[in-house]
């Protein structure tokens, strides 16, 4: 990864700031890296494992800075500009265009969780040493699902690109197939499928802080005494109610970088909601988020006729 | 031993008396409906009891009356958010949840026979209200002793009463400021700090006293040790978010310190004891 | 009395079947993609191949509980009335498939909840009400450290009785008084035999955690006068990428940290306690606005400091973390506690 080194210090002299990847605590985690010294450029790395969405530092940031993105990171960027939370002028943007990361929450849960000692990639196989023994995967059977489903693999904004483009063969339809597929199921089917998956949910927030786009963060309404929205019981509606907040506040913002189910400690597949609502906005509004920096979001302007809202003709 | 007192059951108590201090402060007078706990209801200057508003929370206030007259307990509160808003709307004869003691308490015993300095700014004079009167009934334990008290502006000052009473006495001198002039206004005029500075009280044998807002505080503490006062013998009362009271809910601390249970009274000595930047 | 037993692996069903006649029995469950404690139902199936991603702390602390009801009234004389109903919880809870780590952190939670003069009863008696039983763990997951904070994998504090999976069976050693419990002759026979394999176990066990841990196989409490803790650029450098969650104090088996909030209907209204985080903004806001702790650098310190150092001063040197891992495990950006730690005892390391 000379490229990406090379790259980095030339942004770094310019920034004094990258934000990048470095390895994790064990070789299938890197972790967010803060390269703040030139000295730090060397741990820089970028592979499968790489799977943060970067930009979630940028909007509290008081200082320019270079990133690394991938093309569904980028997407982010460009939703942050159009809704004003970043100045193009305080970001480098390292492009980088990708074959697609690896769920590693599934691999964890693949291999139980054992400690991982090493891991090796060899064409479409890779091959994970725990501390018991040692298993190969295809690596299409780790791919993170928005990666199978991935439209702009390229990065759709950035200074400088590291990388040979990527075709991706993925259209609308395609992408939303499991959204599509999912309302098909009776309501009982679909009610239980949730009360399941919320139940579980802890309150943690980590989905809500992972989100690139959830800026309030520290005056959340999920937290807040006034306005009283929820309560801090764990009774299934008020967790049914932090994320209808939360999916409604990302209506025509989100991005789909799949950080809130990722960051999810029980794998609760929260993005579905997301996606949802996407959908609908693509049908009402013909619009999708974080494509051009000139668009802007729906939810911010005001139509009183809006074409395919037909209500308030009742 | 019998069963274990629940820490977090409030008794219930009524309001007999609402004093309206300034506008954004109330203070009230409560007893307990058991009167047998009125009676046998024991408590130290300084030390701070929570008061719910059944449905809407509890919050920390100090309790104000001194241990030396118990006919009701005094808090006085200020309006600042969901709890004291409530707190402000009651009516004489409402109901409120109260756990009390919490806390520990000023060194009354350690300070017998020397001077004392109380500099107190808003609200900040209801802890020391406490000790003020707790000394005035037992005199003759202590030296010389002042009081330098501040507020935004007149209409700020609480315990109008007790300044009055305080300003007339021989044995208490009284300093009263506000930070701008003000029409009829004839005493002081300045920032707590700088009038303590103008003051130039003599640090021998005196140990000085100090609650208000936090940049009061901060700025009292460092004009006290200029004027040569020992560590020891500052002695502030810290405020921080608390819910439990009780040293288990564990937002309170400061580093090892919980100002619920170790607090809320501490010495500067102590202070600087703990990680930096967090007081 | 006889106090270990062998529970044949084919009669564990049985097994978990009359332990759940005997009070409320919890065990690790796959509720897909995470295992967590839940109700034995017949037919649970039981997930002891890898450690839960909640611990059982819940189980006796809940994430939210009740405090207390109450209700308005008014008297004959129309006088208004405040009515306190306490809630009392008795019930026997049985803990199933705990990690020793997890037991360990019960222990933690025990210094502050019950050895105080003002203990939570609520916590209390949950607590004198439950039986644990610990499987001790064959090898290391992602993250453990439990041997570096004086724990083990085989370690059987905090717990009544440790279970060892063995080929055949499960060996069952009753540690305590309660641990009796787990000791059901009509279903187990004696177990000394099996000893041996389990010392066996615990050796290999134990070797593979350290050498998986190598440099960070010893975490010492954090010296009150570490320098690097008051230095803001330490914390900025490590922890720039946290993103301030409470995911890893909620996972947490050690944390303890609570809120305290009213919840209203007309004439009446619970008061409840839920968990809180030192991560959260909220936690130490002040009404005034002022918060001693506004920024992620200040919160992650304090939940350092807090395990490390501030809860060693009070509790005779004990460290506030068992070495779950969970918290690096599953932190979305794989913030790794240890390593801040043994980044901060550098310098009297070398
Ligand atoms: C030792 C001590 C003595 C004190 N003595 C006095 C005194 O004598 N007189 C006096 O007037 N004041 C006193 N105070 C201050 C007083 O306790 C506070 O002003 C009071 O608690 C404010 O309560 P509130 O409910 O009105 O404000 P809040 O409504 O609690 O203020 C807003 C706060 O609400 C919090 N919040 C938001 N959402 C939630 C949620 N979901 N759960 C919980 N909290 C949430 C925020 O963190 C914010 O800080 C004292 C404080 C201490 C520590
Ligand atoms: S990350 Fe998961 S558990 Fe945490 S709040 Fe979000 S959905 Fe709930
Ligand atoms: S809601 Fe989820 S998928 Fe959408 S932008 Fe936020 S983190 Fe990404
Ligand atoms: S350390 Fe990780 S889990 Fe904890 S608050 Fe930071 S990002 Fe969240
Ligand atoms: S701090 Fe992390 S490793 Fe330690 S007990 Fe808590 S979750 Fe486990
Ligand atoms: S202070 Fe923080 S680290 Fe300590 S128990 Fe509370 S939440 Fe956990
Ligand atoms: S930390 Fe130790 S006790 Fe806990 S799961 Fe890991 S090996 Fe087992
Ligand atoms: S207020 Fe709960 S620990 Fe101090």
């Amino acid at each position: 990864m000379v490229e990406l080194k090379e790259k980095i210090s030339e942004v770094f002299r310019d920034t004094n700031l990258v934000i990048c990847w470095r390895e994790g605590f064990d070789p299938i985690h890197a972790t967010p890296h803060f390269v703040r010294e030139e000295s730090q450029i060397e741990d820089s790395i970028f592979n499968l494992f790489c799977v943060h969405n970067l930009c979630v530092y940028l909007p509290f940031l008081k200082e320019k800075a270079g990133i690394l993105v991938k093309g569904c990171d980028s997407r982010t960027l460009i939703q942050f500009l159009q809704e004003g939370l970043i100045r193009r002028e305080d970001v480098v943007i390292i492009g980088i265009s990708c074959r697609g990361i690896i769920d590693v929450g599934k691999l964890m849960r693949e291999v139980l969780y054992e400690a991982v000692t090493g891991v090796s990639i060899d064409g479409d196989s890779i091959k994970v040493k725990t501390v018991s023994r040692e298993r190969e995967f295809q690596l299409t059977s780790l791919l993170a699902d928005k990666c199978k489903i991935c439209r702009y693999p390229n990065p759709l904004i950035y200074d400088h690109l590291i990388g040979e483009p990527v075709e991706s063969k993925v259209s609308w339809d395609m992408a939303y197939e499991d959204i599509r597929e999912f309302e098909k199921k009776p309501l009982e089917d679909r009610l239980s499928f949730w009360t399941k998956e919320i139940g579980k949910c802890i309150r943690c927030y980590a989905c809500r802080n992972a989100c690139p786009l959830c800026i309030c963060r520290d005056r959340c309404i999920a937290e807040t005494r006034d306005p009283h929205f929820t309560s801090q019981s764990v009774e299934l509606k008020e967790k049914f109610m932090f994320h209808f907040i939360h999916a409604v506040h990302l209506a025509g913002r989100c991005v789909e970088c799949g950080e809130c189910e990722r960051a999810c400690p029980v794998g609760i597949p929260v993005k579905m909601m997301k996606k949802k609502i996407n959908l609908e906005m693509k049908e009402l509004f013909d619009y999708e988020t974080g494509i051009n920096v000139d668009d802007k979001p729906p939810m911010y302007t005001f139509k009183a006729e809006e074409e395919k809202i037909k209500e308030h003709e009742l | 031993m019998g069963p274990k007192k629940n820490p977090y059951l409030p008794e219930i108590v009524t309001v007999v008396r609402i004093i309206e201090e300034t506008p954004t402060i109330k203070s009230l007078q409560v007893v307990f409906d058991d009167p047998e706990r009125m009676k046998n209801f024991k408590f130290e200057p300084g030390q701070v009891g929570q008061l719910s508003v059944f449905g809407v929370g509890e919050a920390t206030f100090v309790i104000n009356s001194p241990p030396t007259r118990k006919e009701y307990l005094q808090f006085s509160v200020m309006k600042v958010g969901e709890v004291t808003s409530a707190i402000h709307e009651l009516h004489e004869g409402d109901k409120l949840g109260l756990r009390a003691p919490l806390g520990n308490w000023f060194p009354y015993e350690s300070m017998k026979g020397r001077n004392i300095l109380f500099i107190g700014g808003g609200i900040g004079l209801a802890p020391l209200r406490t000790l003020i009167l707790f000394m005035l009934d037992n005199r003759k334990d202590y030296g010389r002793i002042t009081i330098l008290y501040g507020a935004r502006t007149p209409i700020d000052l609480c315990y109008k009463e007790d300044l009055k009473d305080w300003g007339s006495r021989d044995d208490v001198d009284l300093v009263l400021t506000v930070d701008n002039e003000y029409p009829g206004w004839d005493k002081k005029v300045g920032l707590v700090p700088n009038v303590l500075l103008e003051m130039a009280p003599k640090p021998d044998n005196t140990v000085a006293i100090t609650c208000g807002p936090p940049i009061m505080i901060k700025y009292t503490l460092i004009a006290l040790s200029k004027l040569g006062f020992k560590d020891e013998d500052i002695i502030t009362t810290l405020e921080r978010r608390m819910k439990c009271g009780i040293g288990l809910c564990g937002r309170c601390n400061i580093g090892s310190k919980y100002v619920c249970k170790d607090g809320p009274v501490f010495s500067l000595a102590q202070l600087k004891s703990l990680p930096q930047e967090e007081y | 009395m006889e106090r270990i037993g062998f529970l044949k692996k084919e009669k564990i069903e049985e097994y978990l079947q009359s332990l759940s006649k005997k009070g409320e029995l919890y065990v690790p469950v796959d509720v897909g993609r995470a295992v967590k404690f839940e109700k034995y139902l017949t037919g649970s199936s039981i997930c002891l191949d890898r450690p839960p991603t909640l611990p059982p702390k819940s189980v006796i602390y809940p994430q939210s509980e009740r405090l207390f009801k109450f209700k308005f009234k008014k008297d004959e004389g129309n006088v208004d009335l405040i009515e306190i109903e306490e809630v009392e919880d008795t019930k026997k809870r049985i803990i199933f498939g705990a990690r020793p780590c997890d037991s360990a952190g019960f222990s933690v939670i025990d210094n502050v909840f019950i050895q105080t003069d003002t203990p939570d009863v609520y916590y209390e008696r949950r607590r004198m009400n439950s039986f644990i039983a610990a499987k001790a763990c064959d090898k290391p997951s992602a993250g453990c450290f439990c041997i570096a904070v004086g724990g083990g994998p085989f370690d059987d504090s905090g717990s009544d009785a440790l279970i060892t999976e063995l080929e055949e069976g499960y060996l069952i050693e009753a540690k305590t008084e309660k641990g009796s419990l787990f000791l059901d002759w009509e279903l187990i026979e004696p177990g000394d035999d099996h000893l041996e394999k389990k010392l066996k176990k615990k050796e290999e066990s134990e070797r593979l955690l350290s050498e998986y841990l190598g440099e960070l196989k010893k975490i010492e409490p954090l010296d009150p006068k570490t320098e690097s803790f008051n230095d803001e650029n330490f914390w900025k450098r490590h922890l720039s990428k946290c993103i301030s969650c409470g995911l890893c104090t909620y996972l947490c088996p050690t944390c303890y940290c609570f809120n305290i909030t009213d919840e209203k209907k007309i004439f009446e209204g619970e008061r409840i306690r839920s968990w809180d985080s030192c991560m959260f903004f909220h936690f130490t806001l002040e009404a005034s606005g002022h918060n001693p702790r506004p920024d992620k650098f200040k919160r992650f310190r304090n939940r350092v400091g807090h395990k490390f150092m501030f809860y060693p001063e009070k509790y005779s040197q004990l460290i506030a973390c068992c070495g779950c891992g969970r918290c690096i495990r599953f932190c979305p950006v794989s913030v790794d506690i240890r390593e801040v730690v043994f980044e901060l005892q550098k310098p009297r390391r070398v």
